[in-house]
């Protein structure tokens, strides 16, 4: 492991921030985590079993405990950026995961301290200043950062945190070409895992290897039947809990999530058996697109449930994608189960990082049909070139097609809720006047 | 320990019709009952590498009767030829490649071959783009060579008729096919041990076995019988279907696919995705894990579609971990 280094970015750093700014961050932080999950609480149908997951995400919760412990008998933390980080090697390794990306709004402060106001994304500059001033208490005691080279934002973020805690950079293919750009990936992949047993001390196996993508392919399947209900005329789950859900995988370890997904998911068929619903009778079935929303940033997606429409599916890094695929080996050589998870982590993924990026559009396309959206709400954070980018092209090609959508850019901050929800309300309202028009 | 990574199982019920395939065409001289001495299959040559050299086979691979015809048949204008042909067109266009992964004997001795690899948890070979297309070419040359060699044989005015005793057969004496089975026949007693075995056969034979032990279907990919059915590999009535709305594009199809097509994987226009390469073993319909994406179809007739992927909730998988539901 590497030397602790004196920061080249902040003089001093360990006495730069003052007590005083550390702790007013992680107050707001706490009291915005708790604004979060009231609003999620508050929800007029919700399953019970979904208690479980609000504990998992919550700021300072069981979970930070057990983290803490974990570490302190000798286990290794790895924190991951993206996506297109393989789980189950990290698990395979004997290190738990943690997802990074940040969605609280106050440690952006202490980011800006450093970068300036650099018109940067938000969710780069909450996930940098989290680790500077150890805002967050699950990603405070990571061994590790593991970021594939995505998005500009993304690449130079894991470049910065050099500064504070290890980070292993992928170099992930930004145009995919068949095989050469799987064969790159498929080498960083290995490179990854020959950090992990660095860093853990054990030999990753193949045996612990099938063994996890086992549970995560357990969890996609859980993930598929939780998209039936969702698909459905009564979806019984909202969509801010379904991302609450799918982000607490991330969390979580995945034979516990798997379990208690599962109990959530027979208790939402018993929801649906008794014919309740989640959110509104006749409320507008929304799809949510765009750039990702982590907990407790449940901005929008609370905005949109409040104001009639329900998210049925999104389109997110931070919701669907997280298990949208399972893994399929054919074999079960070294080589060919790396190659199985270095493939599914890359090319079903359509992060918009990736050019042409034809899937995205197929892939809403296919989803506005399969689950019956009658609006898309494309989100951008500010300073998310690449989803502002694919916006345009998205919303031509939806209107080929007849589905209306709204584009909306946000910050880290509750300044423009008001301004959202009145386009959100605006938006909601125009679908269901075109519902009766059509109707008529 | 499989089962868990796969939607759809079609290797077992394939596994089956090969060795009814295998006990119907080669069966009877490796001492078993004669499933297919009737004298009709004498007359029909199949398009699958069913060999000649096996003794009593009620029928063989057309190939072998293409030379022969080609060879001899310069003094009846080619009709016999051309009638049989005929025959084989239609069988091609009756049952398409099922002749490759579904019928073939020597399909069978790959993937043999293939499971013993998999077994010593050797990874596979992938062959590049470039010798890709270069091992397409062999299969149309190994055809036009053929044919280059046969006819002037057959033609009595050039003289070469006395070549016939080495020329004749051009390809069965290459083929591996043939060394193979004339071993197998001498181990197993169904012909007597004689050491009389080319040294050609034996090496191509040797060659085969190490590149079908490295690279999955390795003789497939030049078998010219393969090249005959590629030609009608979209006119015939089994096809490879795929529905590009539900395709996510995750690979999975081009990373198993034994023979490297990579049409199922690119193609997002046309839904008939088959093409000279694929066999139709059904390899991409177990694997993909989208409902419906891919299929096999019989015409207008869907036989079987892929389908995500399950945890079976069998006896024994209670006991697993990680699968089953808790």
């Amino acid at each position: 492991m590497k030397e602790k280094r004196t920061s080249r970015y902040l003089k001093d750093k360990d006495g730069y921030f003052s007590e005083e700014q550390i702790d007013r961050t992680k107050k707001r932080s706490r009291e915005m985590e708790e604004a979060s999950r009231t609003r999620l609480t508050s929800q007029k149908v919700r399953a019970k079993t979904l208690t479980y997951f609000d504990e998992i995400m919550k700021y300072d919760g069981a979970r930070s405990q057990e983290l803490s412990d974990f570490q302190g008998k000798g286990g290794k933390i790895i924190g991951t950026m993206c996506v297109m980080v393989p789980l189950e090697l990290i698990n395979a390794s004997g290190a738990k995961n943690v997802r990074l990306c940040s969605g609280y709004y106050e440690p952006v402060h202490p980011a800006n301290e450093l970068l300036g106001d650099a018109g940067l994304c938000p969710m780069v500059k909450s996930t940098l200043g989290s680790k500077m001033v150890n805002a967050n208490p699950i990603t405070n005691n990571i061994n590790m950062v593991v970021g594939p080279a995505t998005c500009d934002g993304k690449m130079k973020l894991a470049e910065i945190l050099e500064d504070w805690v290890p980070v292993v950079m992928m170099n992930i293919p930004r145009v995919k070409i068949g095989e050469t750009s799987s064969d790159i990936w498929v080498k960083e992949i290995e490179y990854l895992s020959r950090k992990l047993e660095e860093v853990t001390g054990k030999r990753i196996s193949k045996r612990a290897l099938v063994n996890e993508i086992k549970k995560w392919n357990r969890g996609h399947e859980l993930w598929s039947k939780m998209l039936d209900i969702r698909r459905s005329k009564r979806p019984t789950i909202s969509g801010q809990d379904a991302m609450l859900v799918v982000q607490a995988s991330q969390m979580d370890d995945i034979e516990r999530w798997n379990k208690k997904t599962s109990q959530l998911i027979s208790e939402l068929q018993d929801m649906q058996k008794k014919g309740m619903i989640a959110g509104e009778d006749g409320a507008a079935r929304i799809l949510l697109a765009g750039s990702p929303m982590m907990y407790p940033n449940f901005k929008i997606p609370a905005i949109v449930e409040e104001s009639g429409g329900t998210i049925v599916h999104d389109e997110l890094c931070s919701g669907f994608r997280l298990m949208s695929d399972p893994v399929m080996l054919d074999g079960i050589t070294r080589k060919g189960i790396m190659r199985g998870l270095a493939e599914r982590y890359f090319f079903p993924c359509t992060c918009p990082c990736f050019s042409p990026n034809d899937e995205r559009i197929r892939r809403i396309k296919e989803s506005i049909e399969a689950f019956g959206i009658e609006g898309v709400v494309f989100h951008t954070l500010r300073g998310c070139h690449l989803s502002n980018i694919e916006a345009t092209k998205i919303e031509l090609e939806l209107r080929d097609i007849g589905i209306p959508m709204v584009k909306l850019e946000s910050e880290y901050d509750e300044g423009d809720i008001e301004q959202v929800r009145t386009r959100v309300e605006a938006f909601i309202e125009m679908i269901k006047a075109r519902r009766e028009n059509e109707g008529i | 320990m499989m089962e868990m990574f796969k939607g759809r199982n079609i290797r077992p019920w394939r596994f089956l019709v090969q060795i009814g395939a295998v006990l119907f065409i080669i069966g009877q001289s490796y001492g078993l009952p004669p499933f297919g001495t009737y004298p009709i299959f004498r007359r029909i040559f199949l398009p699958n590498a069913s060999c000649r050299y096996i003794n009593d086979a009620p029928t063989s691979c057309y190939y072998y009767q293409v030379q022969d015809g080609f060879t001899t048949g310069f003094a009846t204008n080619y009709v016999d030829v051309a009638i049989m042909l005929a025959v084989v067109v239609l069988l091609i266009i009756l049952l398409g490649r099922f002749w490759c992964s579904w019928l073939c004997p020597f399909g069978l001795v790959q993937e043999g071959f293939e499971k013993l690899r998999e077994l010593l948890g050797i990874p596979r070979y992938r062959l590049k783009w470039k010798q890709r297309i270069l091992l397409r070419r062999v299969k149309y040359t190994i055809i036009f060579l053929t044919v280059l060699i046969s006819i002037p044989i057959g033609i009595s005015a050039l003289g070469l008729t006395s070549c016939q005793s080495t020329f004749a057969l051009p390809f069965c004496q290459v083929c591996p096919a043939k060394g193979f089975f004339l071993i197998t026949q001498q181990i197993f007693g169904a012909e007597p041990w004689s050491n009389k075995l080319p040294l050609i056969a034996i090496a191509s034979l040797v060659v085969f076995s190490v590149s079908a032990f490295f690279l999955p279907m390795a003789f497939c990919r030049i078998c010219p019988m393969g090249g005959l059915m590629a030609l009608f590999g979209r006119t015939s009535l089994p096809l490879l279907k795929k529905d590009p709305d539900k395709c996510t594009k995750c690979r999975i199809c081009a990373r198993v696919c034994p023979l490297d097509h990579d049409r199922v994987y690119e193609d997002m226009e046309k839904d008939d995705v088959g093409g000279e390469d694929c066999t139709l073993c059904g390899k991409c319909v177990e694997y993909c894990p989208e409902e419906g994406c891919l299929s096999i179809n019989y015409g207008p007739f869907t036989l079987t579609s892929s389908k995500r992927p399950r945890t079976r909730n069998t006896f024994l998988g209670r006991f697993r971990k990680g699968g089953g539901d808790t």
